[in-house]
């Protein structure tokens, strides 16, 4: 079992939750994580760093700062993440899930990174 | 005798394809050998030449070294330096060992290359020529077989 074991059972224990990765944001390698079957993880992991890693460099163009958390909402799922020291953990989840909730578990998350 | 065939050509679409989606600066397709079978991004044949050897090269110092140290030859090699990175796969198609240098930026990243990388892999099996159609590559034809591929890549200069 890793470090990152409990915050990722944090997360997937919420309700629609369908996966839960942490993610070097540099590399966009799955470092550790838990997904439902159908999910691939490192292509997923792959992509979803280099959106992270992106949106980052967006924000700092902007003179915002760092990027603390990012949400993508799809027709059938969302993607959120919220990223620190390098890591970014990332849930898959349905639309019924609660966004509010999850936000709140993924931001906690991102501190214990 | 090295099975594969010496052709250029036929890896151009896929290769193509892979720079794009992975976002690459520079990559070479190659027999193990070192022979040059597409590449992107490089300027010069020279270029080519030294980026395939030295490839060639360290391909080969990973098998021995792996086989010595763990019982296997070493597969794969990722070097992240200050602004760029390289990565060096090795791809079974047909009968044959291909290399594939691959470097890029902060534009791109491991995960990224090696998720495109799966999918050159299975454009490259679907498009190589059958052994029968084109010429195998011989170790006494190597010069001239290098010759003919990179003046086919970047012209008689």
């Amino acid at each position: 079992m890793s470090q990152f074991a409990p915050l990722i059972a944090a997360v997937t224990r919420h309700r629609g939750v369908q996966a839960c990765l942490v993610v070097a944001d540099e590399d966009g390698i799955l470092v550790d994580g838990t997904a439902h079957v159908g999910v691939s993880t490192s292509a997923f992991a792959a992509l979803t760093a280099s959106l992270y890693r992106k949106a980052a460099r967006a924000a700092e163009s902007a003179g915002f700062g760092a990027v603390t958390y990012f949400e993508l909402e799809a027709e059938r799922g969302r993607v959120m993440a919220a990223g620190r020291n390098g890591l970014v953990i990332v849930a898959v989840a349905e639309p019924r899930v609660n966004v509010g909730l999850l936000r709140v578990e993924l931001v906690r998350a991102a501190e214990g990174l | 005798m090295i099975r594969h065939s010496v052709m250029v050509g036929w890896a151009d679409g896929p290769l193509k394809r892979y720079v794009d989606d992975a976002r690459l600066q520079f990559t070479v397709l190659m027999h193990r050998s070192g022979q040059v079978l597409a590449q992107h991004g490089f300027q010069s044949r020279m270029d080519v030449q030294t980026a395939c050897a030295l490839s060639a090269a360290i391909n080969a110092t990973a098998d021995s070294l792996g086989t010595m140290i763990d019982g296997a030859p070493f597969r794969g090699l990722h070097y992240a330096g200050a602004a760029r990175q390289m990565h060096l796969a090795q791809l079974h198609v047909g009968d044959g060992v291909l290399l594939l240098l691959s470097v890029f930026d902060r534009e791109s990243s491991l995960g990224i290359v090696q998720l495109y990388l799966d999918e050159l892999h299975a454009a490259l099996a679907a498009s190589a020529p059958a052994d029968e159609d084109a010429p195998p590559a011989l170790a006494e034809d190597f010069e001239r077989d290098l010759n003919t591929n990179l003046a086919a890549l970047f012209g008689k200069r």
